[in-house]
């Protein structure tokens, strides 16, 4: 894009970078941002020759509110790639938020490029957005957002409705099963525990049988141990039904159990993949 | 796909209850009006119309006044000269003048003290116009034997229910001062004024009131195969000679019928037009309504987006609360409209008035109308406010607090 360098690996804008990394590999010369991201490449150079899941290019976003502007996103650049999970780590008002919308799909960019697939999903008309949203990602979201006049089995139906498919009675109950929820199908939203209501959320993500999961702050509203629950069901996805898994969070030990790191500030990512030490205040 | 999201609506219609029953009543009542004035319109014509045919088709009305006015032209000041409605005699095709005088006047039995009409006028010409119209008749008792005897004939209600003391043949009641005897009554005419009347005779009335020679009001009884409208024509012409009386009306029962449906109609008219504001304030009520439920709905409108709604969806979800509300608005607008005007004609026949509203005279294919009516309003209402809700981002609604 207009003569820049991208990290294979993370996607990052490598013009701001005065130290750039390199690595051949079969001839050719890659540059990467450090060498957290060379050693990635090196173990698997191959996934990281094609195409990212999900790429990010120069991506803007200003927010326009009783007249002020607020920059989300100042040409954000990153790469996810299927079957990883990956952190977007930041502090709060980084853009990590809208980071994850643009994804999903759920907001357009003010400017630059979304790639799902390789395809550009950023100027696609509406219709083949939530097309494409129902049967790409799933979001669990950190306030649940769950219909509130709907039961939790209604809730988790929900989308199957949305997508024209027909209601499986028999596969929701399992799932319900599965969370050590069966008793509590029938329940509304405000009669659950946060808990209980994020674990309803989860299974509504995972109706449409997604590639993606998209979570903002999935544990934020959760006590440690029942967080800790949630993100133990979301690790065993990606582990073990090879779900790409994107978590927003500014929780440096979450972040830590990644694939990938992408660290956010003001509206760009950084230089900061590795182990970090420390939490982001919310 | 449809039913699912008609399910999923009225589960939304559901948790709301209370403003969702509120917007629903706005409809209730502007439905209920139009019901009430289709289901009793066709009665009160008919009722009308009877009243009318009590008339008589053989009979001229001649009174002072314009035509729209008959009221203030029979309790009037003006009058004709008696010789100038006499003189009505002499045109061909005119069988009787009968003048008539209409006066409200105190009268008193039994201590008890009232006021009501008097109709006076020479008992024989009475006695003819009674039976020309149709439903005049006497019920019990008798004519008085003269002009001259101290004798009067009720209405229907005067004997029966105007005192506490319900009336006797035989009875004395005091008229004007004046000691007279009931000898008969009248059979019901259907309506308060002219079933609480009495009837003298004009020259009982003349002694009473001392006015001699003028006349209100008269009755041209025409002869069996005459021509009513050109006889009519002739009157009119006849008495544009007159100075006495400047404006004056000569009405045939034809004319009457129409003067009547003509007010009918711009009652019916100006009352249509009433309903269909009530339905209008209605409508709005429902997009006040759908607009407040998009507000408060806006976060759950984008996570709906976001698990997979297109903005189709949205919108669709949203017209079909609207046009529920527009539904169950119009078919409780219709039950309480019909209930309505079954209770307004039952009591309406406590007044005399009888089969204002049946059921077999409903218009089913009309009420169906109504009903598609409503539920495209319904619709129609909702969709400036489902539009705006199938517009939003799904980050942009998810951030909505």
């Amino acid at each position: 894009m207009d003569g820049k360098f991208f990290d294979p690996v993370c996607g990052m804008d490598l013009s701001d970078i005065e130290d750039v990394a390199t690595f051949s590999s079969g001839g050719e010369e890659f540059r990467f941002c450090g060498d957290y991201c060379v050693n990635r490449f090196k173990k698997n150079p191959g996934k990281f020759q094609n195409e990212p899941l999900i790429k990010l290019r120069e991506v803007r976003k200003v927010f326009k509110m009783d007249g002020a502007e607020t920059r989300a996103l100042r040409g954000l650049n990153l790469n996810v790639w299927a079957g990883d999970f990956t952190a977007i780590i930041g502090s709060s008002g980084s853009g990590k938020s809208t980071a994850l919308n643009m994804m999903g799909m759920l907001d357009r960019p003010t400017g630059g490029k979304i790639f799902l697939n390789g395809k550009n999903t950023s100027r696609i008309e509406d219709i083949k957005r939530a097309k494409l949203r129902s049967d790409m990602f799933g979001f669990v979201f950190q306030q649940y957002n769950l219909i509130p006049w709907l039961t939790a089995y209604e809730n988790v139906a929900l989308p199957l409705i949305f997508a024209g498919e027909k209601v499986n009675k028999q596969k929701i109950e399992t799932g319900f099963r599965e969370v050590g929820m069966s008793d509590r199908m029938d329940h509304r939203p405000f009669q659950l525990s946060g808990g209980e209501q994020q674990r309803t959320a989860l299974l509504r993500a995972l109706a449409n049988e997604p590639d993606i999961i998209l979570g903002d702050e999935p544990t934020g509203n959760l006590d440690s141990k029942t967080g800790g629950i949630i993100l133990e069901m979301l690790v065993k996805l990606n582990k073990e039904k090879k779900k790409t898994l994107v978590i927003v969070t500014h929780d440096a030990d979450i972040a830590n159990m990644a694939d990938q790191i992408i660290t956010i500030k003001d509206g760009k990512t950084i230089r900061n993949h590795g182990k970090h030490k420390k939490t982001y205040t919310a | 796909m449809f039913k699912n999201f008609l399910i999923l609506t009225l589960k939304g219609i559901r948790y709301r209850p209370m403003r969702s029953w509120l917007t629903i009543l706005g409809i209730v009542i502007g439905i209920m009006l139009v019901v009430i004035i289709l289901s009793l319109s066709g009665g009160i014509k008919n009722a009308v119309g009877k009243q009318l045919q009590m008339f008589g088709s053989n009979l001229i009305v001649i009174f002072p006044g314009k035509e729209t006015n008959p009221l203030i032209g029979f309790l009037g000041d003006q009058s004709f000269r008696e010789r100038d409605l006499m003189e009505l005699e002499k045109i061909k095709g005119v069988k009787t003048i009968v003048p008539m005088e209409v006066r409200v006047m105190n009268i008193e039995y039994k201590g008890e003290k009232k006021s009501i009409l008097v109709h006076a006028a020479p008992w024989r010409g009475m006695i003819e116009v009674f039976e020309q119209a149709q439903g005049l008749r006497l019920q019990e008792g008798r004519w008085p034997i003269n002009d001259q005897a101290n004798e009067v004939v009720l209405g229907y209600l005067t004997i029966n229910k105007l005192f506490k003391n319900k009336v006797r043949l035989g009875d004395e009641i005091i008229v004007k001062s004046k000691r007279m005897k009931v000898v008969g009554y009248v059979s019901e005419i259907g309506n308060q004024m002219d079933d609480n009347t009495i009837y003298i005779s004009m020259d009982i009335f003349r002694n009473m009131t001392g006015i001699r020679g003028r006349e209100r009001s008269a009755f041209a009884i025409i002869k069996p195969g005459a021509n009513i409208n050109l006889v009519a024509k002739q009157i009119k012409f006849s008495l544009s000679k007159q100075e006495v009386v400047r404006d004056f009306s000569v009405i045939t029962p034809e004319k009457a019928g129409r003067l009547v449906g003509n007010v009918l109609s711009i009652i019916e008219f100006i009352l249509m037009i009433i309903a269909g504001i009530s339905l209008l304030v209605g409508a709005v009520g429902i997009m006040n309504t759908m607009y407040t439920s998009v507000l408060e709905r806006t976060r759950q409108i984008g996570v709906m987006k976001a698990i997979g709604a297109s903005s189709d969806s949205i919108l669709s979800l949203f017209l079909i609360e609207s046009g529920m509300i527009g539904l169950v608005g119009g078919i409780l607008g219709i039950v309480f409209g019909v209930t309505a005007s079954y209770i307004i004609s039952f009591i309406a026949v406590k007044f005399g008035i009888g089969n204002l509203f049946s059921f077999a005279s409903l218009d089913l294919l009309g009420l169906f109308v109504i009903l598609i009516i409503t539920f495209i309003t319904g619709i129609v209402s909702g969709v400036l406010p489902a539009r705006a809700a199938a517009k939003m981002e799904p980050a942009e609604a998810l951030r909505y607090e």
